[in-house]
């Protein structure tokens, strides 16, 4: 459901159904997919797939043992969004529309609010037979303030597994919060250009963990000697307080799944114990290949998708300063606050992260409003230069969706804590 | 080749006695993959079979147009008779600021239309696929410690027909290519680090003929990034390929001048100055190979080719039925079903989205600037940005920013030493009288080139703002 100032949009996808068939030739995997479960269709769709079978079969059996969970998942929420109605749904959007129109400054809103059923069941011939319902739901407000030409505007959103509650912690307040950010990036300045100190808001540290360090964590890249991390394994890259994790079984977190889709449950993977890199993240596959255990981390966009390694919540865990300590700390530098996305770099080792706003640093103190970042920088030093990371006094995993190269997009959780370390910044 | 198949049709027999307006969009597609790792073929996929229909219902509401849609892969009559169900009620709560919008009739006039089937992917895609995955190992035979460490190659061969209430109905075919290989060069005995060149494109083809060139190329730059250094810090002369500016210009251009902007108040203002004098932008529908190429839109009306900026102004904007109406202007052949930042997406999942307006391929023509080699000759102190990790533009603001992972500092009218780190930004279309891409331009190539959704030259933009750590002096 999408409503702004000109038009109100619902609409929805009927139930779209589909199977993909996956089989090991001797040398390679080869799947086929058909949407629908007409029988006809999976009879073909698996006739396509033995015929590649018979072409190839020779060489070994398949990396690694299958997967031989059992199990049935149904997180159905107490407060299912299918309760509320369209005309429910609306209400709530139209409510969130009010609030961010209040202000006469305010010359744009798009309210936008989704919620899917999603089902996905996982059969193997060793005998895995894994089933898992999930509900999510995501909504964002994005105020636009325009004045002389010049638009700004400020992103609200949030999303979990669930469903109704999450509706309930979009308060007025958090709107109009919003809204006045929107207002006051008017008149916010150009960012600072160069090497300074940087000061992270939680969101864009979850960014980091993710796009930045999580994907060069990524076996199946170890596989291809195409990871900055891979010779580092089992070495100290980071501080002693820093400690970073990709975690699928967080109940009611966006990223959050019941088994990955070859059948393995979701676990707590710690990536970097305590400074020092300990683990990566494994399918069947780069287990078997590199003397390791699969970790719940194979995950398909859906039934047309690739299966292959994906994270799930990567968090970095909080620290033991506060706020106003490590903006004393950071003395002169910026804040990045509103993360809007991150670009990973798995061989390189370099990072992108980008920013809606921020404030500047100086005197150790937070000055002016500043407008949207990139930041810049080789991840290893940015991991050695982090100086401190915030306690965690307003914990929430940030909802966003990871494409692994140029597709396949899935929905991943990020998290973390204020966090202090230097980079190379620039305006966007 | 025999004729696409055309299940909009099948929908629309289905809907008779339903009452207009209404459309509906549907796609027949196979996708095929191959997936390399290092010289292995670590996976392939296909088909990949996919058939959906959307169907959009356009109701009288209160004096505008309650806008109701429904995507389905279930072609039974129950199916599409519960997604008749489900848009007229999702069409009750809708509102559009449209009050008599037409939906194109009768069969559509399209020519020739635009080369959007590669024939030889169509006729054989797993065959195709294979040989153009040994061609691609092939390129980098005898190269000393470069490699293409990961290769991805997913092909989409799509039947695309569009049907509606006017009696209108026609189908078309055409495929899609989206090409991602990371060439590595193995780090230096001095200890240097290994560098990689990331390539990715979306394209119709699967052509391996430019591959040795290519491979060139890309094992070069990724050599050259394992001695990068930082660029400078500072306004700047930027040089930007084609490579670069398919993934800036296209995002910013598409919405500024799209009526969905200019309807809410956003967007570039009518004949306002923003790009340089002389310059011309269009979008284009019929040209040959383009992505956003086929002979009508997703609405059936045909595509055509049209002038955004003319002589650095504002000029015409992209509708769709929908935004024409409501601004009291006529479709521009437009209407496009997207599928939000997935560009591959965009080609093959597009009956699960309604129409907006959206660009088919920007086109930026060449210019008298000559070659890249005499561009580059015109900067005494500036960057060559190869490419970003990911502009991202901010389309509303109309900025792009993003870190250079590969580029080229430019001394004395040559390009020096490799850099690599560090940000590039700015505007791209911005308010009149503020720095942007389009309205610095300092000379514009003379040699154009695909990529993406944009057909341009290379660029030369008079100042950009660069973020380095690179303060020294420059040598003599």
């Amino acid at each position: 459901m999408n409503l702004d100032s000109k038009s109100l949009s619902t609409s929805a996808t009927t139930p779209w159904l589909g199977v993909a068939f996956r089989a090991w030739s001797g040398t390679r995997w080869v799947e086929t997919a058909v949407s629908g479960l007409d029988g006809r269709a999976l009879a073909v769709a698996a006739e396509a797939l033995e015929s590649q079978l018979a072409t190839g079969r020779t060489g070994g059996p398949p990396p690694g043992p299958a997967a031989t969970t059992v199990g049935s998942f149904d997180t159905a929420p107490p407060r299912p969004m299918r309760d509320l109605g369209t005309e429910g749904t609306l209400a709530r959007v139209r409510e969130l529309f009010r609030w961010a129109t209040d202000d006469p400054m305010i010359k744009f809103v798009r309210v936008g609010l989704s919620w899917n059923e999603e089902e996905r069941h996982y059969l193997n011939t060793a005998g895995a037979n894994c089933y898992q319902r999930f509900d999510r739901v995501r909504v964002g407000v994005i105020p636009v303030a325009i004045e002389n030409g010049r638009s700004e505007y400020d992103v609200l959103q949030v999303g979990s597994l669930g469903g109704q509650e999450l509706l309930d912690s979009l308060t007025e307040t958090r709107v109009h919060q919003a809204t006045a950010m929107a207002k006051a990036l008017l008149k916010s300045r150009a960012p600072p250009s160069g090497l300074m100190n940087v000061l992270l808001d939680p969101g864009t540290t979850g960014t980091f963990a993710h796009e930045s360090f999580g994907h060069g964590a990524e076996a199946d890249q170890f596989v291809r000697n195409r990871s900055y991390l891979q010779p580092l394994l089992g070495k100290t890259i980071a501080p002693e307080f820093l400690t970073l994790v990709d975690d699928g079984s967080i109940p009611g977190a966006w990223g959050s799944i019941h088994f990955d889709d070859e059948g393995h449950p979701s676990q707590r993977t710690l990536l970097v114990d305590h400074g020092r890199f300990v683990g990566a993240l494994h399918d069947r596959g780069t287990a078997f290949a590199l003397g390791a255990s699969p970790t719940g981390n194979t995950r398909r966009s859906d039934f047309l998708g690739q299966a292959f390694v994906r994270m799930t919540n990567t968090l970095i865990e909080p620290g033991d300063w506060n706020l106003e300590e490590l903006v004393r700390e950071t003395r002169d530098g910026v804040l990045l606050e509103r993360w809007e996305s991150g670009m990973e770099d798995p061989l390189g080792g370099q990072m992108q992260l980008k920013v809606r706003r921020g404030h500047r640093i100086e005197n150790g103190q937070l000055t002016d409003l500043v407008s949207a970042m990139v930041l810049s920088g080789g991840v290893l030093q940015f991991l050695r230069d982090i100086r401190g990371i915030a306690k965690d006094e307003n914990p929430e995993i940030a909802a966003g969706y990871c494409g692994k190269g140029y597709g396949d997009l899935l929905p991943v959780g990020d998290g973390g804590a204020y966090l202090l370390s230097r980079a190379l910044v620039g305006p966007s | 080749m025999s004729a696409p198949s055309n299940l909009a049709a099948r929908v629309a027999d289905r809907l008779r006695g339903l009452a207009g307006p209404w459309d509906v969009f549907a796609e027949h597609s196979r996708r095929f993959e191959i997936h390399l790792s290092g010289t292995r073929v670590e996976l392939t996929r296909g088909p990949l079979d996919l058939e959906g229909f959307g169907l959009r219902l356009l109701r009288a509401v209160e004096g505008q147009t309650g806008v109701g849609f429904q995507a389905s892969t279930d072609f039974s009559e129950r199916g599409v008779r519960t997604a008749v169900e489900e848009a007229e009620t999702f069409a009750r709560f809708n509102q559009f600021p449209a009050k008599h919008p037409e939906l194109p009739g009768g069969r559509p006039s399209t020519g020739d239309g635009a080369k959007i089937v590669d024939p030889a992917l169509w006729s054989d895609p797993a065959g195709a696929l294979e040989r153009y995955g040994a061609a691609l190992l092939a390129a980098f035979e005898g190269r000393n410690g470069v490699v293409p460490s990961f290769s991805s190659i997913k092909a989409t061969l799509t039947e695309a027909s569009v049907a509606n209430s006017t009696g209108l109905t026609y189908a078309y075919a055409h495929t899609a290519v989206e090409t991602e290989v990371a060439v590595k060069a193995f780090g230096g005995p001095e200890g240097r680090p290994p560098g990689e060149y990331w390539f990715s494109d979306l394209g119709r083809r699967l052509d391996p003929g430019p591959l040795p060139t290519l491979a060139a190329d890309w094992a070069r730059f990724a050599e050259d990034a394992r001695r990068a250094k930082s660029p400078p810090n500072g306004e700047v002369p930027v040089v930007l390929p084609p490579d670069v500016l398919a993934g800036i210009v296209p995002a910013v251009v598409r919405f500024q001048f799209g009526a969905s902007a200019r309807l809410r108040g956003l967007g570039v203002v009518s004949e306002s100055q923003v790009g340089a004098e002389g310059l011309d932008v269009f979008d284009d529908g019929l040209l040959d190979w383009g992505v956003g190429s086929s002979p009508v839109d997703d609405e059936g009306t045909p595509q055509r080719k049209r002038k955004l900026i003319s002589n650095g102004r504002a000029s015409q904007l992209l509708y769709d039925v929908l935004h024409a109406d409501a601004l009291g202007a006529a479709s521009s052949g437009n209407g496009v079903r997207t599928s939000g930042f997935d560009p591959g997406a965009n080609l093959w999942l597009k009956f699960t989205r309604r129409p907006a307006p959206e660009a088919s391929t920007i086109v930026i023509p060449p210019g008298n600037g000559g070659t890249d080699a005499e561009i580059v000759e015109q900067v005494d102190d500036g960057v060559w940005v190869q490419q970003i990790a990911w502009a991202q533009p901010d389309e509303m603001g109309g900025r792009f920013g993003g870190e250079i992972r590969i580029g080229y500092r430019i001394r004395h009218g040559k390009l020096a030493e490799p850099v690599r780190g560090g940000t590039v930004g700015g505007g791209v279309v911005t308010r009149e009288g503020t720095p942007s891409l389009l309205h610095d331009l300092s000379v514009i190539g003379s040699r154009p080139k695909l990529m993406g959704s944009l057909s341009s030259p290379t660029l030369l933009v008079r100042n950009l703002s660069v973020s380095g750590d690179d303060h020294a002096p420059a040598p003599p």
